[in-house]
């Protein structure tokens, strides 16, 4: 795993993580720290969209991610889809600590298998988890497991109903009941944001695969992080 | 098997605190509350028996009723800040605003007589981590209050389903008595199961209840 810069100022700074490996299999472990200062600006993204590979029996791939946000910092963390392999298996954890003024827009896509080769994820493992805080409390956890036949699943009406595409957007940020408003305006018919207290927005989208996803997505997410979408993300 | 706290087969006055703290008339307010399924109806989501039971049965198994057996078991064994911080975590689960309110407004009513009943403090936690704080405190087997709370949380949504859909009382009575095992199987698993374990991936019906926080015309207050 590599880091570019392309863009750096004083007190912003746009960073791209490459995956010089090209994905994720079992028995790897990546993990990602970054700590944005006292007033800074840091936009994170991927290079490409990230794949987890087809895994041995009994191994799992586990990745770490770890964001800290100083008072006054904002961060936009907003990596490429994670495209679901069949027959891979994957960990993934997301640690936020945040300070009580601090502004987070966080974005997790993901792709359950390569439609465009009918791919049908009939045996694959993604074990996720986002937790956040603020001040050192609680503010925001999501937790989803999926095992053995995810398409079935996924099928089901009141769950995904055969959507090949999902994200997880967090806004969470003292002007978060400002932009519910707009961010509603955005939505497709299967996806819903709430604002679940003050200063904490959080919204899913499903959608019939990766592209109609960006479709949504791209707009709600240049408004939330105030046109600072990264350059990888504009197709 | 050992015979603890946690396996002996339960009392008669055990089970009968439990029917009671489950039943309807418990001033805990659950019929207020449709978990968002107001708005599965409203959209032609939910629209006869089978889809009903569907839409309960994924909210029993991959969503709510899991996770809230998992923060009861893990309350159960909690205490002091533990306790205060599982409650934070909780709250922090909530999908949606709607969500979050119903953990908080049924948790604080449970709290406020159950803590009168059993004399002591109990105070401001969330739902299930009330249930879980009170049944420590009342002595009572965790697994058995896990599944007469979602066997209690079960008859609640059937009665939505039933009022709204509408259902007959038979087909309504009837989708209880089909999902009730469900109860005892999660209540079973959630036995050996800790917070690692959350997983919440009934995505539709979550959406479903921040898309009732826009519904014009409405009956519940989620």
């Amino acid at each position: 795993m590599k880091v570019v810069f392309p863009r750096a100022s004083k007190g912003s700074m746009t960073a791209v993580l490459v995956n010089t490996a090209g994905g994720v299999t079992g028995g790897d472990q990546f993990a990602f720290e970054a700590r944005a200062g006292q007033g800074t600006h840091l936009t994170l993204t991927t290079q490409a969209a990230e794949r987890t590979y087809r895994a041995q029996p009994g191994e799992m791939g586990q990745i770490t991610n770890r964001l800290t946000l100083d008072p006054g910092a904002q961060v936009n963390w907003l990596p490429q889809e994670t495209i679901l392999f069949q027959g891979s298996s994957v960990r993934r954890r997301l640690n936020v600590d945040m300070a009580a003024d601090a502004r987070l827009c966080l974005a997790e896509p993901l792709v359950f298998g390569r439609a465009a080769m009918g791919e049908v994820l009939t045996n694959a493992t993604f074990q996720d988890r986002i937790e956040i805080r603020r001040e050192g409390k609680p503010l925001y956890l999501d937790a989803l497991s999926l095992t053995g036949d995810v398409a079935a699943h996924l099928a089901r009406p009141n769950i995904a109903n055969g959507a090949g595409a999902m994200v997880t957007v967090v806004y969470a940020a003292p002007d978060a009941v400002a932009r519910l408003d707009a961010v509603r305006a955005h939505l497709p018919d299967t996806a819903g944001a709430s604002l679940i207290q003050d200063g904490l927005l959080a919204l899913r989208i499903l959608a019939a695969d990766s592209h109609d996803l960006r479709t949504s997505l791209v707009p709600i997410l240049t408004f939330l992080s105030d046109n600072t979408l990264p350059r990888p993300w504009m197709i | 098997m050992v015979m603890d706290g946690h396996t002996a087969m339960p009392t008669d006055a055990q089970i009968l605190t439990l029917t009671q703290w489950f039943s309807p008339g418990y001033p805990v307010g659950a019929y207020a509350y449709s978990h968002g399924l107001e708005w599965g109806i409203e959209a032609g989501d939910v629209r006869d028996f089978s889809t009903a039971k569907q839409w309960v049965a994924d909210v029993l198994s991959h969503g709510t009723g899991w996770n809230d057996a998992l923060f009861m078991s893990a309350a159960f064994e909690a205490d002091g800040d533990a306790l205060a911080e599982l409650d934070e975590e909780c709250r922090a689960f909530a999908p949606s605003r709607e969500r979050l309110k119903e953990a908080d407004l049924q948790g604080a009513a449970f709290c406020e007589i159950t803590g009168e009943l059993l004399g002591a403090r109990l105070k401001g936690l969330s739902y299930p981590v009330a249930v879980g704080r009170a049944a420590r405190l009342a002595d009572l087997p965790v697994q058995l209050t896990m599944q007469m709370y979602l066997q209690a949380f079960l008859a609640n949504l059937a009665a939505v389903a039933m009022r709204l859909v509408p259902l007959g009382q038979t087909d309504g009575q009837r989708l209880i008595r089909d999902l009730t095992p469900m109860c005892s199987e999660i209540a079973k698993k959630a036995m050996g199961a800790t917070l690692d374990d959350l997983s919440s991936t009934a995505f539709l019906a979550d959406i479903a209840s921040m898309k009732h926080e826009l519904q014009y015309s409405r009956i519940f207050r989620t």
